[in-house]
This record gives structure tokens, sequence and C-alpha cells, in this order.
């Protein structure tokens, strides 16, 4: 066995058809060393016209989120609505462990593509489906937004309180949660196809995985009748507040656990802050209280007064220094120079020959002991493996320049 | 959907000493999928989770009423194991080497200190795919700073644009980290380790950085602060390619509608149903520039035009036209919602205090495999008898010895 069987997940083969939903689940097997075959449609995937861009200027190989999301993959333009486009298709799935796709529900069957069919090629073969409601259901030819699926799933209601409209969480968080489920879901269709020799159809779906994140909120329902929002008026309690150059966030105390009310005190004492004796009494032991107009406000006047005066960073210090959980509400500034963070190398600047500059990626989210995470060439442009994958498949120079000619296929 | 003929995860065997919320979500949907889960608790060390809200009826006497708790460990058997007296760890001994995978989230140190650290572990059974959890990395100026889910959700940047213009941020309303990118994450990665095992024979370390994982799966506010030098603003309820993107009031007590339009094409059909009324025909919203421009103004006539109509009904006529609609669904309407009910993606199972309560199902269908919940949310130790005897081939004596000296309890 050679030495790259032990560090990677080389053995294992996954095609990506995905676009704006579905990314990450295949970049998660990128980054643990799989050979992952982005296909995008002849057009370029969609993703490639999402924003930020780099400088500000969009540009096919300019979007972020997709140098981001396909960071070590190949990459593969190709039309599966040809004949040819589709030879190649099934070509590929012959040989791959798993398919990836967030194709609307029926389109890969109406191209005389269902799983059947590629299971008939390849019994192994795992496809998993990334969609807003999944591939059956009432709703599932409904088209279906990041923000449409956060609030069906009952996930959006939760950001906000009493009779305030909800907010929206960043980078489409309802589509991230699918794809890690399908990353999940696939990898453990994966063991079983490993064992048994059997692939299967694995659907997931944003309603359902944004569904799966409502915390407590179906059980208060169901338990206690009762319809929850989100937190963040009761006094100390997962509240947010303003400090010198934007916000922190702390859990000074929760339920009526004494002993984490403390050290916030002693921490208020020490500083001396107008008022502090003010938190030196049971009365915020109690939460009934601290949910309370007064305790609330009481709490911010006082608190804030101090907070007023300093950054996040030496909140976030100080507050830990007294076994406080502070943190600060962080934007990209503070995360890209954030110590800790610095300190384990997590960020990675890349020289982007392309773009002639640096892009700074997110890192490992976790550390294998054999498994080695990587980042992966940069994501490629417009089908710039398509030559070198072809001729994997056994296509001659001559049938490749053929095929790119009549438009089945770009070669970049 | 095929005949199931057998489950995904079958023969897997679960040494699960983590609590409250990433570690046990992460071992429910191994559970799922047929992996056998064996909580360690200790009426001396309840999972604390059982003291969390909701209980049942609203009592929160005992530890068997929390929804919280059930929710996230049906399936489960759970054996009470008191670790702090030295004869149990024989127990977790004999049972890490009928396992496949231990997991636990404690502080650092506390299963070194039981001698069940990894080198411990892996001299036991090298087979082991052993995780731990940390908050931020067992090394760096920060790695003992303690916070729960509402410090990493605004210290990894997802609180920061969950904001209304000139608002406080609000973030998720939910401890989010804790309940999907940590679990998430912990999932692929024993499941990359269990693929590799099948290739080496060997089992790994997976260590999770509560911080890093969910950076992972939001990497725009840096991404744009290195590459552009910019901070993103306050998202509110938009998207920088749709107007109109957002949550508009209706009819009813906290009722809402979130509509979102990314399309010219969309753009003329939605006004089309509005009835063509003048103010859409401006130039002031005549392109999705000139909309995001004036965002605030396009929001307010949206809302005047919604605000005196059922959420459902207007959603459905929207979809119809092929607009991309959605009723904003509390929890109850979630619950009862038609194509979640069709999808068996909740269950009601029987518990001998609580009766038939509310769990859901992992997001994931497979097509020949079964995800299922069969039993559950287990009583504090009420496998330990049937455990010890079925998987770790204790006898009624060893029990009897181990019981008068409080082992298991």
């Amino acid at each position: 066995m050679d030495k790259m069987s032990y560090d990677s997940l080389g053995n294992l083969r996954v095609l990506d058809f995905t676009g704006e939903l579905g990314p990450y689940a295949a970049k998660l097997y990128a980054g643990l060393g799989a050979d992952v075959i982005h296909l995008e449609p002849m057009t370029g995937d969609p993703l490639r016209q999402v924003g930020p861009f780099y400088r500000n200027e969009p540009g096919m190989d300019r979007s972020l989120q997709f140098l981001y999301y396909n960071a070590g993959k190949r990459g593969m333009a190709l039309d599966l609505e040809k004949p040819e486009g589709q030879e190649i298709f099934l070509k590929l799935c012959a040989k791959a462990d798993l398919l990836l796709e967030s194709f609307v529900p029926g389109y890969l069957e109406g191209l005389g593509m269902s799983y059947d069919r590629l299971s008939a090629i390849n019994p192994r073969l795992v496809q998993t489906s990334i969609t807003p409601f999944g591939s059956f259901g009432p709703y599932k030819a409904m088209p279906g937004s990041d923000l449409i699926c956060s609030a069906m799933g009952g996930f959006l209601f939760l950001a906000g309180i009493e009779n305030e409209k909800p907010v929206r969480s960043c980078d489409n968080q309802a589509y991230r949660m699918a794809e890690a489920y399908a990353a999940v879901g696939s990898s453990i269709a994966l063991l079983f196809a490993k064992r048994t020799g059997i692939g299967q159809f694995v659907d997931v779906s944003c309603l359902e995985a944004a569904g799966m994140a409502l915390e407590n909120a179906a059980q208060y329902w169901d338990l206690q009748g009762v319809i929850r929002r989100g937190r963040g008026k009761v006094a100390g309690e997962a509240t947010i507040h303003p400090c010198k150059d934007g916000y922190i966030a702390i859990v000074a105390i929760m339920g009526k656990n004494k002993v984490m009310w403390e050290p916030f005190v002693g921490w208020m004492k020490e500083e001396q802050i107008e008022e502090w004796e003010v938190f030196d009494n049971d009365k915020w032991i109690d939460d009934s209280y601290r949910a309370t107009k007064e305790g609330y406000e009481t709490f911010c006047r006082i608190f804030e007064e101090f907070t007023m005066k300093h950054d996040k960073l030496t909140l976030y210090e100080k507050g830990q220094a007294h076994k406080v959980a502070l943190t600060p509400v962080s934007n990209g500034k503070d995360l890209l120079e954030n110590p800790q963070l610095a300190y384990r190398k997590y960020w990675n600047t890349v020289y982007n020959p392309k773009l002639s500059g640096d892009i700074t990626y997110p890192g490992a989210p976790y550390e294998l002991g054999d498994l080695k995470w990587r980042l992966g060439d940069t994501a490629p442009s417009l089908g710039q493996h398509t030559a070198q994958i072809l001729g994997e498949l056994g296509y001659t120079d001559g049938c490749i320049e053929a095929l790119a000619k009549e438009g089945i296929v770009h070669v970049g | 959907m095929s005949a199931n003929f057998r489950k995904a995860l079958e023969g897997i065997v679960v040494c699960d000493f983590s609590w409250v919320g990433a570690g046990p979500i992460a071992t429910n949907v191994l559970g799922q999928c047929g992996a056998e889960i064996i909580k360690i608790e200790s009426v001396t060390r309840p999972d604390i989770l059982r003291k969390g809200g909701p209980f049942k009826d609203g009592n929160s006497q005992g530890l068997e009423r929390s929804g919280y708790f059930a929710n996230r460990n049906p399936n489960k058997k759970c054996i009470a194991l008191n670790m702090s007296i030295p004869e149990a760890r024989d127990v977790a001994v004999r049972l890490i080497k009928k396992s496949d995978i231990v997991i636990n989230n404690f502080r650092v140190g506390q299963m070194e200190k039981w001698n069940l650290g990894w080198e411990d572990v892996k001299a036991i059974n090298p087979r082991i795919i052993y995780i731990t959890m940390s908050l931020q990395g067992l090394t760096g100026p920060h790695k003992s700073f303690m916070g729960y889910g509402v410090n990493l959700n605004a210290l990894c940047g997802l609180t920061e644009q969950s904001a209304f213009k000139d608002g406080r941020p609000f973030g998720t309303g939910t401890n989010y980290t804790d309940h999907v990118m940590v679990p998430c994450h912990t999932l692929f990665g024993v499941m990359a380790a269990l693929l590799q095992r099948e290739v080496t024979g060997k089992g790994q370390t997976v260590a999770i950085s509560q911080l890093e994982s969910a950076i992972a799966m939001k990497p725009s506010d840096v991404m744009a602060y290195a590459a552009n030098g910019d901070l993103l603003g306050p998202l509110g309820y938009g998207d920088a390619h749709a107007a109109p993107h957002g949550v508009y009031t209706t009819l009813g007590y906290r009722k809402w509608i979130a509509i979102s339009i990314f399309s010219e094409k969309d753009w003329r059909i939605f006004k089309d149903l509005m009835g063509n009324p003048g103010w859409a025909d401006e130039t002031k919203f005549s392109s999705l520039s000139a909309r995001k421009e004036n965002e605030d103004e396009l929001n307010a006539n949206i809302d005047a035009w919604t605000r005196d109509q059922y959420a459902g009904r207007l959603a459905e006529r929207l979809r119809t036209n092929g607009i991309q609609a959605g009723e904003v669904n509390d929890a109850r309407a979630a619950i009862e919602d038609p194509h979640l009910i069709e999808r068996n993606f909740w269950a009601y199972l029987d518990h001998p205090v609580v009766g038939s309560t509310l769990y859901n199902r992992a997001p994931i269908v497979f097509s020949k495999t079964p995800v299922e919940m069969k039993t559950a949310a287990p009583l504090l130790g009420e496998h330990t008898h049937k455990v010890l005897t079925d998987i770790l081939g204790y006898s009624e004596e060893e029990i009897d010895q181990l019981t008068k000296k409080n082992v298991l309890t």
C-alpha cells in the first residue's frame, strides 16, 4: 500500500454537479484528499456570479465563495443535454464512488439518467441529491431559496424576539446545513457500499436540515404548548452589548447558577465600575427577575457604561481572565486578526496567478490523526481539467478537440 | 423505495461519553442509521441537558422529563457508570473493546485522568475512532477560554451580520454552532476515519475545534476583508443579489411571509400579482441595483400589500406563479407541515415517564437503508444490566459485586 492511502481519502472518487446549493459537501471530501471533479454546465456554475468578488469586480474566476467552496477540486464543463455529453457523464459515473448533485428533482430522470440507470452501470455508486425540499413530497418541485427554506423549516422564526421580524444568518446557512448533512449521509452510504457492494440514492433537503436546527423549539410546542423565539433580553444570559468598537456577547449566568454569577460580580467590583454593588444582590440569581424589563435595562445601563469604554478584544481577554463567558461579536477583520486563530495558523493565504493577488481561506475544520486536511489547488477555471479528465476516460486528443468544437464540452 | 433489508451502520458500536449538545446530536445521527450507541452517565453526573427545558407539562422534577434531552437521544442505550470509582474503568474498558468509536466532549484531561486518553484507548483497541471536542483547539493563547453556544456564534462571526441596520446584532436565536457546525463536522470526521479504517485496519483520532469548524461554514466575511478590506454589513433579511428579498407582515399573531426575487422576470411576474401598483413602475424600482438602493421603501410598499393577506394563501398563490415564497413557520407550523409529515420527518415515541412525545429524524433519507427512531430517549441507567450482561459478558455475580461498590450508579 502506498503512503497516499494512509493520509488521504485518495481512493475515493467524487463527482460534484452542484452550484450555489451543494458545493460544501464535496469540499469536505476534497479537504481529506478525495479526487473530486466539479462538473459545470457550459455556461459555468452560477456560483461564479455570486459576490463578494475579488477587488469587488465580477468575473468568472473572481467569486470568493466559488474559490473557497471549489478549492481542491478539478473542473470540467459539459453539456448534459446532448447525447455525447450524457455519454461522458455516464462514463464518469461508472468510475465514481459518489455523485453529488443539486438538480431540480426529476431533471436527471428526464434526461434518461435516473439513479436506476446509473446504478445499472455502477451498482456501488452512491448518488446524493441536495435540493430545497427533497426528491419526494408535495413541495418537491417548488423552487426555494435559502430564505424560503429557513422560513418554512421553522428556523428563521427563532431569529428574533417578541414581535420583531426575524433576521437572516450570513452565508446561506440552510444551504450549508443541507450540504453538511449531504456529506455525512453520503459517507454513511459509502461505508455501506464498501461493505456490501450496494450503492444507493440519498435524499437531503434544506427544509429538513433547517428543521434539524430548531434546538428545542419543536419540543416546547409538543410538551408545553409554548411557541418560543430567540433569547436576547434576559439580563446577562446570552445578551449582546455595544462596546467602543462594536459588540460583545456575554453569558454571565444561566438558570439559577449563582456560582456562574459570582466571577462576573467580582470582575465588576475589581474594575470599580459605577453601581457595581447593584449586581452584588441575590435577585440577579432569580431568572424571572432578569427577564423583567427593569432587570434587563438595569443590567444594560450599568454594564454598558463600562463596556463602552473598552474595545472588543480587551473586554474578551479581561472577561475570560475573570472566568466570565464573554466573547467578541467578530467581524471579518476581528477574525483575521484573532490571536488564537493566528497562533494556530488557521487562515491559508495563497497567491492566485489568475488574479495576480492573494486569497485568504478558512482552514481545517478538524484535525485527524492520520488523514491530513488540505486546502488543495486553486478552484478550477471553467473546463480547466476537461481535457485531462477525458484523457483519463480514454478519449484521444482528436476526439476531445472535436467534442469541444461541437460545444459538448468546454476545454479551458 | 426498496425494501429495508439492512441498516447502513449495523454492527458499529459507539462508546458515548458525550453530553449536552454537539456530541449527543452526532451520535443520534449514527444511531438513527443503525449504530448501537451506549451512552455513559451517572446519577452523580447526569447529562445536564436532562435539566434543560422544555419539560413534559412544564414539570421539571426528576431527570426524565426534558424534551431538549430527549430529542438528542432516541435509540440510545444508557448505562449508569460512576467513573469516580476505580472499578468503573474495567466496565469502560470492556465496552471500548467492543466499540468502534469513543466520543467525549469533556474538558481536556478528563479522559486521561481515567487512563482513557487516546494512547490508553489505542492500546485497548487499535481500531477505535477517538473523538475529542474543544472550544478553540488544544494549543494557543485562548485554548482555555470558555464559552457557550451564543458566545461561539458571536466569536465565529455568525452573529455580526444577523442584524438590522442600526440595531444590535441578534444571531440565530439558538446555540447554532453547537447544533449544526460542530456535530456535522464531527460526523464527517468520524465517517472519514471509518472509511479509512476499511483500507488501513486502524483507528485514529478526530479532534474538533468548535470555533474552526464553525468558521468553515461561513467564509465570506474574512475572505472579503482579506481581499478587499471590506466589512460585510448587517444583512437584515436581505440578499446582495435579490430584491425584493425579505420577510413581510401578514394577518395574524407573529405571521410573516418570506419572498425572494432574484430575476427581472420574477419581478415582472410579482408586479403583475400585486396588480401592477403605480409605485412598482417607478424608475427607482426598475432594476436590481435600483431596488437595492431603495430597498427600505420597496419593502415598506410590499409590506403594505401583504399585511392584510393570509401568509399561507399568499405563498400558495405566489408559488403557483413560480415566485419563491413561503410562510415563516413557527415550530408548531413546521410540525404540522404536510410536506414534512409526508416525509416522516417527525416521530412520536413512547416513554415510560412522559408518554408519547415528539422527535425529529436526521435530515437524510436513504433509498435502501432505514433511518429510524425505534425507542425514546433512555432513562438514566435504563440499560445498565442489559448492556453488562448481553454485550459486555458480565455474570450476575460480577454485576452484584459492582452494584455493592456503587459502580453502577
